[in-house]
C-alpha cells in the first residue's frame, strides 16, 4: 500500500485523539470519583445503582417512621409504667381501708378518699400523655383522650407505621384496651377509682370490696397492655437494628457499584498519560521529514 | 544523420519535462488541499518510423508526446469512502440525539426524576407520621409541585430536540439543493471541456462527499464520465438535471411529486430517525411515567378523607396525564388542608378521625410498586442507556470503517512528497539532458553549415 505524509498525519491525529479520549475518561473518573458519568457508560451498573438508590430512599422513610414509632411506644410505655406505680399505691390504700377498723376514723377516711381522687386525676393526665403534640391514647381523633373528669373522648382507631419493607406496626394503644370500657358494667379504670374513693369516704365496706376486685382487674389489664407495649418496643428495636445494617449494606453496594477504585484508576490514568506522551513524541519525530529535507 | 527534425525531437523532450515539472509543482502546492487528487503527465513516445529523419511531409518522427494530465483516482475506493462517510454521519447523529436525551435525566444521580419521586414518597410517609402538621402537608405539596416542574422541563427539552431536528431538516434540504445544482453544473462543464477538468473533478468529488454526508446520496459514474446521484433509489442528479427536495414540515419530500425521500444514510437519516422514532418513543415513555403516577396516586387519594372528613378529591389533575401537562389538581394546589391522608373506616367506609394517616402511608408504599411510576421510569432510563451505548459503539465501529475506507482512497490519491521530489529530480535531469541533446544537434548543424562546402572556395 502506498503511504503518503497526509495519510500519516491523519492517522497520527486519529491515534492521538483516541489516546486523548481515553485519558479524558480516566481523568474524569479520577476527578468525580464515579465510574459512570452517564448511564450509557455501563447500562447494567447504572440500572443496578438506580434500584439501589431507590431502596436507600425507602430506608430514609423507614428510619423516620421507626423513630416516630419508637417515640409513640416510649411515651406509651412511660405513661403506663407510671400509671401502674400509682395503681400500686391505690391498691395499698384500698387494702388498708379493707382491714378491720381501717375506715373507723372519719379523718382517715377523708384523707384516703382524697388521695384516691388524686391518683385518679394523675391517671387521667397520664392517659392524656402526648407524643409530638398528639394524645397517644386518643386513636385518630384530635385533642385529648379523656376529659379532665375522665370521660373518653378519643376513638379506637389503629395508628400504624411502615417500619420496614414488610412490617406495618401498630404504634398506639387503644384507650379501651388499656383503661377499660366505660360502658362495661364495672366501668373503666377512672370509674373504678371514683367508686373506690366514694366507698372510702362513705366507709361503705361492701362497696369497697366490690371496687377492690374491679381495681385488681383494671390493674391486671393495664399490666398486660404494658407488657405488650414492651414487647412491641423490643420488636421495633430489632427492626431498627436490622434496618440500620440493611442500610449500611446498600450504601456499601451503591458505593461499590458507582465509585471508582482509586488505586486502579490512578494506575490507569498514569499509563494512559504515558501512552499519550509517547504518541506525541513519536508524532513530533516522524511527521516532518521527507525527501524534501534531504535534497539540496 | 542529424536533421532539423531532431531539433524538434529534443524540443518535445524539453516541453514534456517542463510540463512534468509544472504538474509536480501543482501537486506539491496542493498537497494539503482537501479533496485534491494527485495528477500525472501522461507521456508516450512518438513512433520512430522507417525513413527516419524524413520530415519533409511535415510529420514528426521520434520524440515524446503529452497525452494529457491524468488524475490518480480509484473509482471503487472513492465511492466506498463517500458511502462510509454518509453512514458515519447517520451513526453520529443518532448517537448525539440519544446522548442529549440521556442528559435530560442525569441518572444515576441525586438530581434526577428518580430522586424527586423518592422525595415525594418520603413526603407522603412524613404525612402518614404527622397527618396534623400543616408544615408537613405544605412540604408534600411543594415536593409534588417540584416533581411536576421537572417532568414539564424534561418534556419541553424533548420537544426542543425535535424542534432543532426539524429546523435542521429544512436547512439541510436547502443545502442539498444548492450542492446538487452545483454538481449538475460541474457535470456539464466537465463534459464540455474534458481536458481541463481535473480540478473540476476534485471539486465534484468533494460535492459528492458532502451530499453523501447530508442525505446519503450515492454516486454512479456514467459512461460519459458524469456523476449521477441517487437518494434511496431515486435520482437526485442525472447529468445536468437536478431533482430538488423539500424539507418543510419536519420531513423530506421530493419537490417533483411530494413523495417522502427515503434517506437511509447521512445526516438526514439520523434526523428522520430522531423525529420519527427516537423522540416519539421516549416522549411516550416519559408520558406513561407521568400517567402512571397520576393514576396510582389519584386512585388511592380519591378514596381518602381530609381532616374535615371530605373525600373523593384527586391529588393530581386527572386530565393531565402527560409529562408536559401533569399538574396538581385544583382541589389540593395551594390548599394543604385538602390533602386526604385518612383512610375510610370499614365496614361503611365512613370518615376516620382527623389524625388518621393511613392513606398517606399506603401512598408512600407506591414507591415499592413493581408496576409504578418509579419502576417505569427506571426501565425507561435503562433502555435509553442500552440504546445510547449501542449507538455509541456502532458509531465507533463505523468511524473505524470510514477511516479505513478514506485511508484506502488516500493511498491512491494523496500527494507523496517523496514521489514528487523524485519525479522533480527525474524531470529536471531529463530536461537538462534534452537541452544537452539540443546543443549537440545545434553543434552538429553548425559544423555542417560552417565547415562543409568549403572545398573549392
Amino acid at each position: 500500500m502506498r503511504i503518503t505524509p497526509s495519510m500519516m498525519s491523519a492517522g497520527t491525529l486519529r491515534d492521538l485523539n483516541a489516546n486523548y479520549a481515553r485519558l479524558t475518561v480516566s481523568q474524569q473518573q479520577m476527578s468525580t470519583g464515579k465510574r459512570l458519568s452517564k448511564a450509557s457508560d455501563d447500562p447494567v451498573v447504572a440500572s443496578a445503582s438506580m434500584t439501589l438508590r431507590a431502596s436507600l430512599g425507602r430506608y430514609d422513610s423507614f428510619d423516620r417512621s421507626t423513630e416516630d414509632a419508637s417515640g409513640w411506644l416510649g411515651a406509651a410505655d412511660g405513661a403506663l409504667t407510671a400509671g401502674l406505680d400509682r395503681l400500686v399505691r391505690a391498691k395499698e390504700l384500698t387494702v388498708r381501708a379493707g382491714n378491720s377498723g381501717g375506715l373507723s376514723d372519719p379523718n382517715a377516711r377523708a384523707a384516703m378518699a382524697s388521695e384516691l381522687r388524686a391518683i385518679r386525676s394523675d391517671l387521667i393526665s397520664l392517659a392524656n400523655t402526648s407524643h409530638n403534640g398528639r394524645a397517644i391514647f386518643a386513636g385518630t381523633s384530635s385533642g385529648d383522650a379523656y376529659s379532665s373528669s375522665g370521660v373518653l373522648l378519643g376513638n379506637s382507631a389503629v395508628v400504624s407505621r411502615d417500619v420496614d419493607p414488610h412490617t406495618v406496626m401498630q404504634v398506639n394503644v387503644d384507650a379501651i384496651a388499656a383503661f377499660g370500657d366505660p360502658n362495661a358494667p364495672a366501668g373503666d379504670l377512672f370509674a373504678v377509682l371514683d367508686r373506690l374513693a366514694n366507698a372510702a369516704a362513705a366507709g361503705d365496706v361492701t362497696a369497697l370490696a366490690t371496687a377492690h376486685a374491679d381495681l385488681d382487674a383494671a390493674t391486671s389489664r393495664l399490666g398486660s397492655v404494658t407488657v405488650e407495649i414492651g414487647s412491641r418496643g423490643a420488636q421495633l428495636e430489632q427492626i431498627a437494628a436490622r434496618n440500620a445494617s440493611e442500610r449500611e449494606r446498600i450504601t456499601t453496594l451503591v458505593s461499590s457499584t458507582e465509585d471508582v477504585d482509586l488505586a486502579q484508576v490512578m494506575v490507569q490514568l498514569k499509563s494512559r498519560e504515558n501512552a499519550y506522551q509517547a504518541a506525541l513524541q513519536v508524532a513530533s519525530k516522524v511527521l516532518p521529514p521527507s525527501l524534501v529535507d534531504y535534497l539540496r | 544523420m542529424p536533421s532539423i527534425s531532431s531539433l524538434y525531437t529534443a524540443l518535445s523532450g524539453l516541453t514534456a519535462q517542463q510540463r512534468s515539472i509544472e504538474v509536480v509543482s501543482h501537486n506539491v502546492a496542493n498537497q494539503a488541499t482537501p479533496g485534491y487528487r494527485r495528477q500525472r503527465v501522461e507521456l508516450s513516445p512518438v513512433a520512430v518510423r522507417p525513413g527516419f529523419g524524413d520530415a519533409g511531409n511535415g510529420t514528426r518522427s521520434g520524440g515524446v508526446v503529452i497525452n494529457g494530465v491524468s488524475q490518480s483516482r480509484d473509482a471503487m475506493m472513492a465511492d466506498r469512502a463517500v458511502r462510509e462517510q454518509g453512514a458515519l454521519k447517520t451513526a453520529e447523529g443518532v448517537g448525539a440525539t440519544l446522548g442529549r436525551l440521556e442528559q435530560i435525566y442525569a441518572e444515576p444521580g441525586d438530581l434526577g426524576i428518580a430522586s424527586q419521586l423518592q422525595a415525594l414518597w418520603t413526603s407522603f410517609n412524613d404525612l402518614a407520621n404527622q397527618p396534623g402538621s400543616v408544615a408537613v402537608r405544605t412540604q408534600l405539596l411543594q415536593q409534588a409541585d417540584a416533581l411536576t416542574q421537572t417532568l414539564h422541563s424534561a418534556a419541553s427539552t424533548i420537544s426542543n430536540i425535535r424542534a432543532v431536528a426539524s429546523d435542521r431538516v429544512a436547512g439541510l434540504a436547502g443545502q442539498v439543493n444548492t450542492l446538487a445544482t452545483e454538481l449538475a453544473r460541474l457535470n456539464a462543464s466537465i463534459t464540455s471541456t474534458p481536458t481541463m477538468a481535473n480540478d473540476l473533478r476534485d471539486r465534484r468529488d468533494q460535492l459528492v462527499a458532502q451530499l453523501s454526508e447530508l442525505v446519503g446520496a450515492q454516486p454512479h459514474t456514467t459512461a460519459s464520465g458524469q456523476f449521477d446521484l441517487t437518494v434511496g433509489g431515486r435520482s437526485l442528479v442525472t447529468g445536468d438535471q437536478v431533482y430538488q427536495i423539500d424539507g418543510s414540515g419536519s420531513t423530506l419530500t421530493w419537490v417533483g411529486d411530494g413523495r417522502p425521500v427515503n434517506a437511509v444514510s447521512g445526516e438526514a437519516a439520523a434526523l428522520l430517525v430522531t423525529l420519527n422514532d427516537i423522540t416519539p418513543r421516549y416522549s411516550a415513555a416519559l408520558d406513561s411515567v407521568a400517567a402512571t403516577l397520576v393514576q396510582d396516586v389519584n386512585a388511592l387519594h380519591s378514596t381518602g378523607f381530609d381532616q374535615q372528613g371530605v373525600t373523593g378529591r384527586n391529588f393530581f389533575d386527572p386530565t393531565g396525564v402527560t409529562a408536559a401537562t401533569i399538574e396538581l389538581s385544583v382541589d389540593v394546589a395551594g390548599l394543604p388542608a385538602n390533602i386526604a391522608a385518612g383512610a375510610p373506616v370499614p365496614p361503611l367506609n365512613t370518615a376516620p378521625g382527623p389524625l388518621d394517616g393511613d392513606i398517606a402511608r399506603q401512598l408512600a408504599r407506591l414507591a415499592d410498586s413493581a408496576i409504578g411510576a418509579d419502576s417505569a421510569y427506571r426501565s425507561m432510563v435503562g433502555s435509553l442507556a442500552v440504546e445510547a451505548r449501542a449507538a455509541d459503539q456502532s458509531t465507533r465501529v463505523q468511524a473505524d470503517i470510514t477511516d479505513a475506507a478514506m485511508n484506502d482512497d488516500a493511498s491512491v490519491s494523496s500527494v507523496s512528497l517523496d514521489e514528487e521530489m523524485s519525479q522533480l529530480v527525474t524531470a529536471q535531469r531529463a530536461y537538462e539532458a534534452s537541452a544537452r541533446v539540443l546543443t549537440a544537434i545545434d553543434d552538429m548543424l553548425g559544423i555542417l553549415l560552417e565547415r562543409t562546402g568549403l572545398v573549392g572556395r
